[in-house]
């Protein structure tokens, strides 16, 4: 079995030698076996996954001693399958998309190369593979998104990337330099047996190891996933060519999460470590979400997009939920690949026709005409507040009793019911000819998403973590003091309600409202169009370095 | 030979500044494109020879030295735009790293691997930045640019040894630092910290060299591009360092 894997990931490498081999021989055509191998690859990883599920248990295979070990469990091969998956796609769509691009073959080469890395660090057993992996992915990126040579633009923002990638590299080194150090092995398996025996045995600047590594590896996966402070290369990698930001958007940036997942032995044994995971989460969902509904380039509020459902799924390590991390990031992934590569048809045919229907949706979110006939207000606001919230504790309920002694369930279930309480909030606000089919036809959807939500992530749950002890010790670890925990969550559902109150206080006093306080809203709208400053800052950081560089070289004559 | 005049000799070959500025008068004295690719190649084994006749112990102060030096030519590569001086600069700041494994006695032979894996790289960086000057009367950044579509194979190559210049993986001067980082991490701290800082700025240099010389539109005058055979001799080499570094990664690490 793990031979199958190590094939899996072996393909897209013999693909992109191929190709820069005989590209010259066979020209265009040749891109067909990257195709090809990308589909027998996927048709593999679908065996293995299929192995997996039926119960094989996790192997590994060394290449070199405690180096080079390709790991056949669970989460890679869960990830491996979605990464063929993705990849496949990407294929298939870049062989007409790229078609006129002057290095076609070249752009394929570093696909399947960009394949297999992405393959190499899911499978990874050892913290060799791992680092080396997590590197090249960075590196083979930035060639990707500066495919187009021609522009500028494209390599300025694709360096972005790369710099941001470095940045999160040198945590993850250092971190696995800090294992070897205290464990003398690098094998994965073996430092996580060690600290399951014995998770306080070693220090190091005298705190205990395991949070210190379980910082450095947090620090890792905010780079990756885009973290507020480490964001702004996202949304502006957007002149890459579309099937590089499908797979970035569908998979690379995801890698936070699985980075996370993969080292979650050590989290559990790392104090309050997961409690500052979930909040820089929070905080990157919060200001991704806000920052996407206030851009006026729908790329970039893709890009924002992406950074908010980043946020969300770093949120949901925070809280313990480590597989419902691995299931956010495969629907993100095909929800937002799919946005991306039918992105170009949906621009064509929109040329032709909006395809915009003028029905009450259209008056409501486009015309932004409420209705004014309403339902009585108070039935409304118990039916937004309450039908979401019993739907969510009997789907939870139907999967665990004792799901509501976990403080993250907790959460999750709080931003459920706010995000339920939501969308029927805007259908009351909505004008239409039969209210009540409308609300009906919001609940049933709201009763789709939450059973299937609750149904595939315990799948996830299951598959990924059988052992019910480590489950609850994940939950466990990711507790936060009750005192901050009920402070938090009254916070949060103060400033929902604030925010709601606002709303209405809004459309009753719109025109009063706006002239009171016409100077804050231009302040904080300003702040929110410069995007809170974050890359300004990092350009000025940036001009300062090349200065001060520029002044050595000439006080030291440039030698 | 005293050890004061071993120590400052050797702080010459692998460059301490500021005796590193001897290196990089030198690199810019020599026009000859063979002698320099020598010169690179050569300077770090002197370097590794007097280290290894050094009896005295280490002063105090050389630590500090070693990583100032490494740090102000991180930096100052920054705004380079002279391919050649740009891979002098790069060499003093990777070899001066070589003082650490020195100071934690590892063996000479292991010394003379470590220089000569860290030069390969920039020895065909030079030898192309001499391509660049046949090609183009001066091997500057942002001067000409859109080499990705003027002369194709020249710039895949150009971009595979800029990127084994800066300490990517597989290529042997990544698990070099990687090793000095697993060695110092837990009793120094501050080397590891020091040196993952001048990576990054390693990275960032290379990515605006990159930038300088590949990017743009194609030049309309008709530029001679690399010969297969020459790209097959470049690419060997390459496969070479990246299988070697492999190796010495196994070794090492």
């Amino acid at each position: 079995m793990e031979r199958l894997i190590i094939t899996v990931a072996v393909l897209p490498l013999i693909s992109a030698l191929f190709i820069q081999l005989f590209a010259g021989q066979f020209g265009r055509s040749i891109v067909k076996v990257s195709v090809a191998v990308t589909t027998i690859g996927f048709l593999l990883s679908i065996v293995t996954l299929a192995l997996a599920l039926t119960g094989s248990s996790p192997e590994a295979m060394s290449l070199a001693g405690d180096k080079g070990i390709i790991l056949f469990d669970p989460l890679g091969t869960l990830l491996a399958a979605i990464i063929m998956g993705i990849s496949l796609i990407v294929h298939l769509y870049s062989v007409r998309y790229m078609a006129e691009e002057a290095a076609y073959g070249q752009f394929f080469v570093l696909l399947d190369l960009m394949t297999a890395a992405l393959l190499f660090m899911v499978v990874a057993g050892d913290l060799i593979t791992l680092v080396i992996s997590w590197y090249l992915v960075g590196v083979l990126l930035y060639f990707l998104l500066g495919q187009d040579t021609r522009s500028q633009i494209a390599y300025r923002f694709a360096f972005w990337t790369l710099i941001t990638y470095r940045i999160g590299d040198l945590p993850l080194i250092l971190a696995a330099a800090l294992l070897f150090n205290a464990y003398d092995t690098w094998s994965l398996t073996t430092i996580f047996a060690e600290i399951s025996a014995n998770p306080y045995a070693h220090q190091v600047f005298g705190l205990p190891l395991t949070e210190v590594v379980a910082v450095l590896v947090g620090l890792a996966a905010f780079a990756r996933s885009a973290q507020f402070l480490l964001h702004t290369w996202l949304p502006y990698t957007m002149d890459g060519p579309t099937p590089v930001s499908a797979l970035m958007h569908a998979g690379i940036v995801n890698a936070g999460g699985f980075l996370i997942n993969r080292f979650a032995p050590v989290f559990i044994h790392s104090g309050d470590v997961l409690n500052w995971i979930f909040i820089v989460g929070l905080i990157t969902a919060v200001f991704g979400s806000l920052l996407m509904l206030t851009q006026n380039d729908i790329k970039k509020a893709l890009g924002y997009s992406t950074m908010g459902q980043m946020g969300f799924m770093i949120m949901e390590c925070g809280i313990g939920a480590f597989s419902l991390a691995i299931y956010h990031m495969f629907a993100h992934g095909v929800f937002k690949g799919t946005m991306f590569l039918s992105a170009g048809s949906v621009i064509n045919d929109a040329r032709h026709d909006d395809g915009v229907p003028k029905d009450e949706l259209y008056t409501f979110a486009v015309e932004k005409q409420p209705n004014q006939a309403r339902q009585p207000w108070l039935l409304m606001a118990a039916i937004t507040l309450i039908v979401p919230l019993v739907i969510l504790v009997l789907a939870h309920l139907l999967i665990a009793e004792d799901y509501f002694q976990k403080q993250g369930a907790v959460v999750l279930l709080f931003f459920g019911w706010v995000t339920g309480a939501q969308l029927i909030f805007a259908t009351y606000r909505m004008r239409s000819q039969n209210i009540w089919r409308l609300v009906g036809l919001s609940v049933l959807s709201l009763v789709v998403v939450v059973l299937g939500y609750v149904f595939i992530s315990h799948a996830f749950d299951l598959f990924l973590y059988p052992d019910e002890a480590f489950r609850a010790q994940l939950y466990a670890a990711a507790s936060f003091d009750l005192l901050r925990f009920d402070v938090l969550v009254v916070m949060t559902t103060l400033i929902i309600v604030l925010g709601w109150l606002m709303t209405y206080y809004s459309e009753q006093n719109g025109v009063r409202r706006a002239q009171r306080s016409k100077r804050l809203w231009l302040n904080f709208y300003a702040l929110i169009s410069r995007e809170f400053y974050v890359s300004d800052i990092y350009t000025r950081l940036s001009r300062t370095i090349l200065a001060l560089s520029g002044r050595l070289n000439v006080w030291l004559r440039w030698l | 030979m005293s050890d004061i005049v071993l120590l400052v000799l050797a702080g010459i070959f692998l460059p301490l500044f500021p005796m590193s500025m001897v290196f990089n008068a030198v690199i810019d004295k020599t026009s000859n494109a063979l002698m320099r690719s020598v010169i690179f190649v050569v300077w770090p084994l002197c370097g590794v020879v007097l280290v290894s006749n050094l009896t005295m112990a280490q002063p105090i102060w050389l630590l500090p030295l070693v990583l100032f030096t490494s740090t102000l030519y991180a930096v100052r590569i920054l705004t380079l735009r002279d391919v050649t001086q740009w891979t002098g600069f790069l060499a003093t700041s990777l070899w001066a790293l070589l003082w650490i494994p020195v100071m934690h006695e590892t063996s000479a032979e292991m010394l003379y691997g470590y220089a000569v894996s860290m030069a390969l790289p920039l020895m065909l960086l030079v030898t192309l930045s001499a391509g660049l000057e046949k090609r183009f009367g001066a091997a500057y950044t942002d001067l000409y640019g859109g080499l990705a579509r003027t002369i194709p194979r020249f710039s895949g190559v150009l971009v595979v040894v800029i990127v084994a210049a800066v300490a990517t993986p597989v290529f042997p001067t990544f698990f070099i630092l990687f090793d000095i980082i697993v060695e110092t991490i837990a009793t120094e701290p501050a080397i590891s910290t020091v040196l993952l800082f001048n990576w990054l700025l390693w990275s960032w240099a290379g990515a605006r060299l990159v930038q300088g010389l590949i990017v743009g539109r194609a030049s309309q005058v008709k530029i001679l591009d690399m010969a297969k055979p020459t790209v097959a001799l470049y690419a060997i080499t390459l496969i070479a360092l990246a299988a070697g570094g492999i190796y010495m990664g196994a070794e090492i690490l």
